[in-house]
This record gives structure tokens, C-alpha cells and sequence, in this order.
């Protein structure tokens, strides 16, 4: 589509800024900033791309799940985060399309490992109680950040971000209804439970990123603030995490690995101990536990089915 | 870059016999008898469908910038709703009659 | 969306109830297994979008399998998940064919899966389940009628979605027109007992509780000849093959399955999930 008629390039900016300032949505066709178009690219092909690799670790627990209800119920919901890689994925597609770029460049993006996926789907599952934390807790922290771009400038964004939080919904609650079997279950049960806890706490503090970029040297968190994608800094994201979740995860009895976590009353500040930075760089750089073997199975799986797209390529 | 098994197309469905069509999202698909097998599996999981159509997205006709400005209007055009003869609740009201609103008159089919 | 309760069994004898729980685990396990066997594909096939919309059919296979599976609970007086997870391979009904590897290669691990074996298999499985559904929509027990008019509904979509891909494959390039001749011989060597009605089989059709064999064998030859006719090759049913699922002849597969799909149900055997 032509650029806005008749205006210099730093009139369509301000124009454009005004917009967004406004609360408009822009469209994918409407002219933009090329630091937008990047900014969002770079945010929601790793958003989508994510889901795709989210969709692994609990795929391991499908055929394991016990009882038909719980097989049922996790197939749903990683056909969801398929489904919300597939939402996100287009929307990055028609972002890449005046670039020349499509879906095959977004894998290849992927195994060439130019774009990155969170830190959480680079760990290892052990136990159907890691099953259950994923969504219970995993979903948790990605519904508090997906909730603060709901209102993002970028309208298909949104609109994405709109359906698939209300998909998280049904995650969360397939997730603390598989943590309430472990909780009112057994010893075995709930020990693996609190293993489970033990093992993932902290990468659920890694999961919303370094407070600054002063942390690990980059963070892409300043120019979606300025574009009106997103509203809060990773770490009010993550003191939204800790007092939604943390007194729900004591109330069931289960204690949280950081003796050091307080909540402040008079700065009404959440203290923690960080997370090991170094780690959240190795491990979102590829080289977590399973990162390799992940992204292997996706380069095989790919490659493997290569035939089925080119013979219907016509 | 493989480019065709990529085609694009825009799915749109109805929740019930009685309701409009309404736009969801895009999906991408080697040819059409593909996209219409994926469509609704995509898209529409949860929610009722009485009916679907799956649109090539080169088939729709779209608004240009400029052409987008042709939307706009002035707000002066209340001759074109009741708002514009709001007064004759008034005028019936001396005739010792009511006036024929939307209420009423959709009413009338239930009766 | 329609409720899925359904009527329960009444006044069965004794050998009636060994009729109907053989031919009701004949169902409850082919689903169950090509469920399995179809969600081991989940976030691995040739396209994002096919992914998302085959994993609808994996769970309606499944949410088929947990209605059978509910009617022979009513017949032991078990519950569905038990007989779901505990029975072991012997006392399992399903065809060989729903119970193959997709591939090489274990779904842990970086497994190489055939999709065209994936597509021929399950246009086999579904078409035959499909003239099956009709012929118990007409069974003398109205449990099983009631059952199969439920899971009848979705079939539709099944076949459909299978044939479309069946149809294009077949029509499409030389190496994709070879690997699915290739998959059309293994499930030719893995599908003769889809129709077998196992060791009552006299019983089961003289009760009336589904249509004998051959006639549904006969239904399902002429949809599968309308659909071969949209390719260039000519449809076969096998006669016989070595191992028989119905008679609880089972392939080493299955012992696998089974053992992964109970991992987690049978490793504290007194626990709720």
C-alpha cells in the first residue's frame, strides 16, 4: 500500500506517533517507522516462535498424562499453543511480507538460531508434576505479560493477544487443576509437587526478563514502551507475578526456594534473590539443557516433512 | 524461499443461522481445498459455527490511505435517523397518541 | 455441543455382557490407540495450521475412546480410566493398525515419522470406522445406538480432512506419489482385521449388536473405490495378515504404547490424578 500522501518522512512519523498517542490502531498495510516494523518483527516472532517450542516440552507428557481426562485436556492445550504460534507467526508474516520474508524464513530464522525462544521451553521436564506447573505457573507469568500489551498499538497484535489470553485462561485452570490432584494427593504426590517448584522457581523469575539492560546487556523492553506495545517494565511485571501467585502457592502448603523472599510493606516491593543472569544468557543463547536437543527435533521434523510442502507447491 | 505452499486466506464464520459473518484471522495454505479443512479447527475450537467461508486474500478488495480518507463524514446527518424527529413523541403525545419508535416496531414481529 | 451421557446397559446375561464388552474394546481400543499414535504428531507436522487441526481429530478419537471405554465400565462395573490404562496387551481389541509406530525413532527422542503413512492410515481407519458407525447406529443395543449417532457426528469431518489429504498426495509430485504407494503397502500388510469381529463374532452379529463383517467390508470397498477413483490407483483390502488385534494378537508396538501411556497413571497405583 502507498505511503501517506504528500507528507515528509518526519511529518508521517509525527503523524504516526500521534496515532498511537491517540490510541488508533495501526494496521499492517498503514505506513510505519521502520523501528516499529523491527521492534514488533523481533517481539512477536520470538513470541510465536516460542509457543511452536512451548509446544514441546509438554507434548512429552501427552501420551503420559493419567486418566482420559488429563490426556484430553493437555492435547487441547498444545494444539492452543500451536494454535497461538500459528496466530503470532502470521502475524508476523504480514510484518516480513513487504521485506520479502515468509514463514520458511522464520524457521530458518529458528534453526539458524538468529531468533531466540524463552528461557522456560529450554528446560527439562521430570515428572507429570512438571505438566501441571507449566500451565499452572508458566501460563501464569505469560498471562501477566500478555495482558499488558492488550492494548498494543500494533491492532492485529492486539487481537491476537486478546484471543490467546483468553485460550491462557483455560490453560491456567488445566494447570491448577492438575497442581489441586498433586496438593491433595499423596506423599509421593505432593513431594513431586514441591520438586517441581524447587526446580522451576527460577526460571519463572527469569521469564520476564532482566530489570534493565544494564542486567545482560540488551533488552528490548525501552522501544516497546515507546511504541505503546506494552505498558509495564519487566520487573513490574514480575512484582505483579510474585503477589498474584506467591501467597496462592503457600496457601497449598508449598514453600518457595528463596529464604530471602520478603515482601516489603512500606516500599510495597517484593524482595527475591535474583536469579543467576549469567545462566538466563547461556540458556536463552541455546545453550540450556535442552535447548539443542529441541531445536534438533524441530530441524528434523521440518526437514523430514520437506516433501509434503513441495509437493504441494504448485 | 518457497512462496506458494504459503498462500494466505481469511476465514469468516457464522455463529448461528441468524447472525452475520464475521471476520477472524488469517491462515496459510497450499491451495484452497487445504485452507477449508483447516479453517475451522483453527480458529473456531470453542465457539458454535453455523457456517463458514474461506477467502483468498488477493480476492478481497482493500483501501488504499487515501482511499481510507473517503470514510470520513461530517456529523450532520440526523435526517437520516430518528434522532432527526425526535420532537414527535411531543406532537403524538398532544394527539393523545404514542409514538411509533424502533422498540414498537420491532416488537411487532413477536406479536 | 452434544451432551455425551448416554443410556446404560439393561437386563444382559451373563454371555451378553462377554459379547458386548469384546466388541465395545474392539472400539474403545482402536480409538484409543490411533489417538495415542496421532498425538505423538502433535507440533510435528508438515505445517502449523494442519498441526492445529489434526489435533482436534487425535482428541475426538480420544473423547470416542472415553465413551466406549465409559459403556464397558458400566458392564464390569470399573471405571473408564482403569480399564483404559491397566488392561495389558493380550486383553487388548484393537486393530494392528492402530497400533504401528508412525516411524522410526521414539517421540522423545527426534523421531523420523512418515506422514504419508500417517494420512493412508488414517483414511483407512476412518472410512472403516465410519461404515461402522452406520451399521451400529442400527444395533440392537441402545447404548451402543446411542454411542455411535454421538460419534458419528464428528466422522464427517474426519474422513473429509483424510481424504482431501489422501487425494492431493496421490495427485502430487513423484516422490510424494512413491512414499504414498510405499504407505499403501505397510497399512495393506497392518489393516485385514480392521473388519474382524473377534472371537464372538457369530454372536456379536446374530444378537444384531452390529452388521456382519463382510457387509461392512462391502460398504467400505465402495467408498474407498469412489475416492481411489479421484487417483491413479486401484484400491486392495488384504484377506489375511499374521497377527490379528481382535483375537488379542498383538504387535510388539502396542506393549510399548501401553507402557508409556500408563507411566504416569500406574506409578502409584492408589493415587488420584
Amino acid at each position: 500500500m502507498k505511503a501517506v500522501t504528500g507528507m515528509t518522512e518526519s511529518e508521517k512519523y509525527e503523524s504516526f506517533m500521534k496515532r498511537i498517542e491517540d490510541g488508533d490502531k495501526i494496521e499492517m498495510d498503514d505506513w510505519m517507522p521502520d523501528e516499529y516494523r523491527t521492534v514488533l518483527i523481533k517481539l512477536i516472532s520470538m513470541h510465536g516462535i516460542s509457543e511452536i517450542m512451548g509446544a514441546l516440552p509438554e507434548k512429552e507428557w501427552v501420551p503420559k498424562a493419567p486418566g482420559l481426562g488429563r490426556k484430553l485436556g493437555i492435547m487441547a492445550k498444545v494444539q492452543d499453543e500451536m494454535g497461538h504460534g500459528q496466530l503470532l507467526l502470521r502475524v508476523t508474516e504480514d510484518l516480513m511480507k513487504p521485506l520479502g520474508r515468509n514463514r520458511a524464513d522464520i524457521m530458518d530464522d529458528l534453526f539458524e538460531e538468529r531468533l531466540k525462544f524463552h528461557n522456560v521451553f529450554h528446560m527439562r521436564t521430570h515428572t507429570w508434576a512438571d505438566a501441571g506447573l507449566i500451565g499452572w505457573l508458566v501460563d501464569g507469568a505469560a498471562i501477566i505479560t500478555q495482558t499488558n500489551m492488550l492494548g498494543a498499538s500494533y491492532g492485529p497484535y492486539a487481537r491476537a493477544l486478546k484471543r490467546i489470553c483468553a485460550e491462557e485462561v483455560f490453560h491456567a485452570q488445566h494447570g491448577e487443576s492438575i497442581i489441586m490432584a498433586l496438593a491433595e494427593g499423596c506423599t509421593e504426590q505432593r513431594e513431586m509437587l514441591q520438586d517441581a517448584i524447587d526446580r522451576w522457581w527460577p526460571s519463572l523469575l527469569m521469564f520476564f526478563g532482566p530489570e534493565s539492560k544494564d542486567t545482560t546487556g540488551s533488552s528490548k523492553q525501552d522501544a516497546t514502551i515507546k511504541y505503546q506495545i506494552r505498558t509495564k517494565t519487566n520487573e513490574e511485571l514480575r512484582q505483579s507475578f510474585l503477589s498474584k501467585y506467591v501467597p496462592r502457592i503457600h496457601s497449598l502448603g508449598l514453600t518457595i526456594p528463596d529464604d530471602t523472599l520478603r515482601f516489603d510493606q512500606e516500599t510495597k516491593i517484593w524482595e527475591y534473590r535474583q536469579p543467576d543472569w549469567k545462566k538466563f544468557k547461556q540458556i536463552i543463547g541455546n545453550e540450556g539443557p535442552k535447548s539443542q536437543d529441541r531445536l534438533n527435533l524441530r530441524r528434523a521434523a521440518y526437514k523430514n516433512n520437506a516433501w509434503v510442502r513441495e509437493a504441494l507447491e504448485a | 524461499m518457497s512462496g506458494t505452499f504459503y498462500n494466505e486466506y481469511e476465514v469468516f464464520s457464522k455463529r448461528a443461522p441468524d447472525k452475520g459473518f464475521i471476520h477472524h484471522f488469517s491462515l496459510t495454505a497450499p491451495n484452497d481445498e487445504i485452507a477449508k479443512v483447516m479453517a475451522q479447527e483453527n480458529f473456531l475450537r470453542r465457539e458454535p459455527v453455523s457456517d463458514l467461508w474461506v477467502v483468498r486474500r488477493e480476492n478481497i478488495l482493500t483501501l488504499s490511505d487515501g482511499e481510507k480518507q473517503t470514510l470520513q463524514r461530517l456529523d450532520n446527518k440526523d435526517y437520516r435517523n430518528t434522532k432527526g424527529y425526535g420532537y414527535l413523541r411531543k406532537k403524538w403525545r398532544m394527539y393523545e397518541q404514542n409514538l411509533l419508535d424502533e422498540k414498537e416496531i420491532m416488537g411487532w414481529a413477536k406479536e | 455441543m452434544e451432551k455425551t451421557e448416554s443410556g446404560k446397559f439393561e437386563g444382559l446375561t451373563e454371555t451378553d455382557q462377554a459379547y458386548l464388552a469384546d466388541l465395545l474394546k474392539q472400539l474403545a481400543d482402536d480409538d484409543y490407540l490411533l489417538s495415542f499414535r496421532s498425538s505423538e504428531w502433535l507440533g510435528l507436522a508438515p505445517h502449523i495450521e494442519e498441526d492445529v487441526a489434526s489435533a482436534s481429530i487425535s482428541q475426538d478419537m480420544m473423547g470416542h475412546a472415553a465413551m466406549y471405554y465409559g459403556l464397558l465400565g458400566d458392564i464390569y462395573g470399573r471405571d473408564a480410566d482403569d480399564l483404559a490404562h491397566f488392561r495389558g496387551p493380550a486383553d487388548r481389541r484393537n486393530s494392528i493398525l492402530t497400533e504401528k509406530r508412525n516411524g522410526e525413532g521414539e517421540y522423545l527422542d527426534v523421531p523420523k515419522y512418515d506422514w504419508a503413512y500417517h494420512v493412508v492410515r488414517n483414511l483407512y481407519y476412518n472410512m472403516h470406522k465410519k461404515v461402522k458407525l452406520v451399521a451400529l447406529k442400527q444395533s440392537s443395543s441402545t447404548p451402543l445406538r446411542d454411542v455411535a449417532a454421538k460419534a458419528a457426528m464428528e466422522l464427517y469431518y474426519h474422513e473429509l480432512h483424510w481424504r482431501t489429504w489422501f487425494i492431493q498426495l496421490m495427485n502430487s509430485s513423484d516422490d510424494a506419489k512413491a512414499r504414498m504407494a510405499a504407505a499403501l503397502e505397510k497399512v495393506n500388510g497392518e489393516c485385514a482385521d480392521l473388519f474382524h469381529l473377534g472371537k464372538y463374532s457369530e454372536d456379536i452379529t446374530r444378537k444384531g449388536y452390529i452388521a456382519p463383517a463382510s457387509e461392512m467390508k462391502d460398504s467400505f470397498r465402495k467408498e474407498m473405490e469412489k475416492v481411489f477413483d479421484q487417483t491413479d490407483s486401484v484400491f486392495s483390502f488384504p484377506d489375511d495378515q499374521k497377527e490379528n488385534g481382535r483375537l488379542g494378537r498383538h504387535t510388539e508396538d502396542l506393549e510399548h504404547a501401553l507402557e508409556l501411556m500408563s507411566e504416569v497413571y500406574g506409578s502409584v497405583p492408589y493415587a488420584k490424578w
